[in-house]
């Protein structure tokens, strides 16, 4: 392999950008089989197809890998072999009865992860059962459509792997469940993990009047610790408690959770309660309004940072200026940055733009870009299989005119487990 | 009750004391010297990474170039190297930052209060919003945070002919000094909105109502044109008919909120082939792109938005669980029709006024070829000209107002940020000294 021409280009942020101003004509794509694979042929075994094996050829313009390197490839080729990427690497022939994907002009980033997300009823509701305040036994998967009209339009903004959660209607609302924009396929076909994590929502939504506590966040923060404890003590105790089975792995670092914390004060508070007390894989979402304004200190208690859907605050100003709280988190030393949509607050296509307008608002369009892809991997422990594009990893493949970050290029091709998802040259452009 | 009342009325006098104090206190005027660039103070060079000068001819951007501007007008432009700087002149190197004429969004209601709808009658072609401006309003100071330099104020589209429009700059907070013309236009609306009008009002009689209206309307124009040249009879004064003298001089244009298939045709038909009038597709939006080829042959410009993408099959995707529709770019079809003159608008709020050059990207994104700047081209040249206001604005070029937007890089593509905003050669938006805005 010709392991000398890679373009490992730590500036990859700079070059990223400026060859975005290219405009692509895209050719019709034709996908063929490499009947006798006369030229180049590698032998390379894990790339060899077996009986029953199947492979694909994509040749692409670009490569953005997000992996480790920043590497970009130009142009370049990726190996597919049985939905999961074999190999990546400068414009090559294809093994032996690979499928060839010519892709010319076009760019290949890595599926979108998105770590807030309601969409998976389709829009249907079920994810807010608000009678009891804590809610540790319930389970998002119960409400996923696979493959509904929301969900399809996520993949056609190149969107591919979702962590649906339930709402923030109280304090801790149930399990999320990470699957796959697939547009075909049931629950077996694009479920990751049933029982993903754990959504809290901190404060705000969750105050009530139910004539229980919770009535504020000093009634919301000792429902949420009491909680927390109780599921220690029964795992301490090594005591069956169905209800609070999901919740103890989450106190035990087996499962992450997801934390709802709008402004600065919940901001703070949810860092202090489960990154500092608990030492729980928590992940700080929102940080929205003023909440960039602890920027400092959340970096330094180590709790990932996951913003949106406001991007921008503009309220705490008197004079009604702008400020870019992705810069603000980045400026702070913010590690794996990671955006989110709350689709359908925001439609879920439009995570990329969030990445666009943090950049627009002061933030690297290239960090911005690793925070819808890589970065929300990392911090869900998902990063051996999402994230980057790197052989071993599963086929998750955007394909579009330009850079996936800016607005005017358009998604072409999705392919999920190297399955093609959407192909706006077959289906038209559905976003 | 009471006592909140006094406490109410106690508040209130001690106001009133503050304020006479105030007012008594001695107040500074700080009366500086005109800036660089503004009228009446030295000149001003900018140098740029790349001018997008657009002019509605010829090669549309200028690599590391100088633009120079003195009492508010561009007064030189050329290449870096081979421009000398006069004397005077103010340098300023902008770095890898880019220059565009100021952007102008020809559908806007933002111009000032929103009394713009007033539907007694089904026709007011009397009617003036310049009477609503609130110059540099919080909404047009946004939009001028974006990049846009002029707007026009139009009437809503509760009736077919709202009124009359007036074409504004945003960033200036006199009257006088906003005002480009007034009237800007006359807004008439086709179809689609008026029908809501008193108890419900059909397609076929709105269309005789504006007709017959145009009729009287350019009828009188012509007595008066007639009058004027020797050849009649002095014309009673009609004061509601007295814009169709402007729209037969040329002075003014109609600016239609027109959108479907049907209504657009009556639009080409009606307005551009029956009565001769400047009028021009001023919401182009929906399937009206089916119509782009003879609106061209017509000469009839087409200002897209606030849709800019059209679902040409609708179904309840929702209930049927189908593939989301296709979408098509509308900026697009018209442009592979053959349209020349394809432009935007926000309808603002309807899309916020800042958002002008985010309709263009997603124009592109659905298609529109921007090979030859066509996306910077409509939101600037291409609504100059369809407003008639090209000779002062619209591109950089010698002679013209010098309406500059300086940002981070291309303004279409949305990572970039408009970070300076001259009017008339006045700094009226700058994020390194106002806040920042957008």
């Amino acid at each position: 392999m010709d392991a000398a021409t890679t373009t490992n280009d730590r500036h990859a942020g700079a070059r990223m950008r400026a060859a975005t101003a290219v405009a692509c004509l895209v050719s019709l794509v034709a996908c063929r089989s490499s009947a006798t694979g006369g030229g180049g042929r590698a032998s390379s075994g894990p790339l060899e197809l077996g009986p029953g094996d199947s492979g694909q050829a994509i040749h692409c313009a670009k490569v953005l890998t997000l992996d480790a390197g920043d590497t970009i490839h130009a142009p370049a080729t990726i190996l597919v072999k049985n939905g999961k990427l074999a190999w990546i690497g400068p414009r090559r022939a294809a093994p032996a009865g690979y499928e060839e994907c010519s892709a010319d002009g076009l760019w290949a980033s890595p599926g979108m992860v998105e770590l807030h997300s309601h969409i998976h009823s389709g829009g249907f509701g079920d994810t807010n059962d608000m009678v009891l305040p804590v809610n540790g036994e319930l389970r998002a998967m119960t409400a996923l459509r696979p493959g509904n009209p929301l969900v399809r339009r996520a993949v056609a903004g190149g969107v591919t792997t979702l962590y649906g959660i339930p709402g923030s209607g109280t304090s801790m609302s149930g399990f999320g469940v990470i699957y796959k924009s697939k547009v075909e396929g049931g629950f077996e076909d694009v479920v990751l993990h049933e029982v993903g994590g754990l959504k809290v929502a901190q404060s705000y939504n969750p105050e009530r009047n139910a004539g229980d506590l919770g009535r504020t966040r000093a009634g919301l923060a000792w429902i949420l610790e009491d909680a927390a404890d109780r599921a220690k003590a029964l795992r301490a105790a090594d005591a069956v408690d169905l209800a609070n089975e999901d919740l103890a792995k989450v106190m035990e670092r087996e499962l992450p959770v997801l934390i709802h914390c709008a402004g600065s004060d919940g901001f703070a508070a949810a860092a202090r309660m489960w990154q500092v007390k608990y030492g729980t894989r928590c992940v700080l979402s929102h940080g929205c309004f003023d909440a960039h304004a602890t920027a400092p200190w959340i970096v330094a208690t180590g709790a990932p940072i996951n913003a949106g859907p406001r991007t921008v605050d503009y309220m705490t100003t008197r004079d009604g200026a702008i400020t870019g709280t992705a810069a603000k988190y980045l400026a702070a030393g913010a590690k794996d940055l990671s955006l989110n949509t709350d689709s359908p607050v925001l439609p879920q296509e439009e995570l990329f733009l969030q990445g666009a307008m943090s950049a627009r608002y002061g933030a690297d369009d290239y960090q911005m870009l690793r925070g819808c892809t890589i970065a929300p991997a990392r911090v869900f422990g998902l990063d051996h299989r999402l994230g980057s594009l790197e052989a071993g990893k599963d086929a998750d493949i955007v394909l579009s005119t330009g850079s996936p970050l800016d607005p005017r290029s358009r998604v072409e091709r999705v392919y999920i487990d190297g399955a093609l998802q959407y192909d706006r040259a077959r289906d038209g452009q559905w976003f | 009750m009471v006592s909140l009342l006094r406490r109410a009325f106690l508040l209130l006098a001690c106001c009133a004391v503050a304020a006479s104090a105030t007012a008594q206190a001695p107040v500074a005027k700080i009366v500086s010297a005109p800036a660089a660039g503004e009228k009446g103070g030295p000149g001003l060079a900018l140098r740029t990474k790349k001018a997008l000068t657009v002019p509605l001819e010829g090669r549309q951007f200028l690599d590391d170039a100088l633009i120079l501007v003195k009492d508010g007008i561009i007064v030189g432009l050329g290449p870096a190297r081979t421009t000398p700087v006069p004397a005077g002149f103010e340098v300023q190197d902008l770095g890898r930052q880019w220059v565009m004429p100021g952007m102008i969004d020809l559908h806007s209601h933002i111009g000032g209060t929103f009394d713009i709808n007033e539907m007694v009658y089904l026709v007011n072609p009397g009617l003036q919003v310049s009477t609503s401006v609130v110059p540099a309003n919080p909404a047009l100071e946004k939009a001028l945070a974006a990049g846009v330099t002029t707007v026009l104020f139009i009437p809503g589209s509760g009736v077919n002919v709202g009124g009359q429009g007036v074409l504004i700059k945003t960033g200036l907070d006199k009257y006088e000094d906003a005002l480009v013309r007034d009237p800007g236009s006359m807004k008439l609306a086709q179809a689609g909105n008026p029908e809501g009008w008193a108890i419900g009002v059909g397609r076929s009689f709105m269309n005789w109502n504006t007709r017959d209206m145009f009729e009287r309307g350019m009828l009188h124009a012509q007595q008066w044109r007639e009058f004027e040249q020797g050849r009649g009879p002095k014309p009673v004064e009609n004061f509601d008919l007295q814009i169709f003298r402007d729209l037969l001089g040329k002075k003014t244009q109609i600016s239609t909120h027109t959108q479907i298939y049907q209504v657009v045709l009556s639009t080409l038909t009606m307005v551009r082939k029956g009565f001769g009038i400047d009028v021009y597709i001023d919401h182009g939006e929906m399937a009206g792109y089916k119509l782009a080829a003879f609106a061209q042959e017509l000469g009839v410009q087409a200002i897209l938005g606030p849709r800019v993408v059209e679902v040409p099959t609708r179904q309840f995707i929702q209930w049927t669980g189908s593939n989301p529709e296709a979408l098509l770019g509308i900026a697009a079809e018209y442009q592979k029709a053959g349209h020349t003159r394809v432009g935007f608008n926000t309808d603002a709020p309807v899309i916020p006024g800042e958002e002008l050059s985010l309709q263009a990207t997603m124009g592109v994104r659905y298609g529109f070829d921007d090979s030859n700047a066509d996306s910077v081209r409509g939101l600037t040249i291409i609504p100059a000209v369809t407003a008639g206001i090209d000779k002062k604005v619209g591109s950089l070029e010698i002679g013209k107002e010098a309406d500059l937007v300086i940002v981070t890089g291309d303004p279409i593509d949305q990572r970039n940020s408009v970070e300076v905003v001259f009017i008339g050669g006045r700094r009226v938006y700058d994020t390194k000294r106002d806040i920042r805005r957008y």
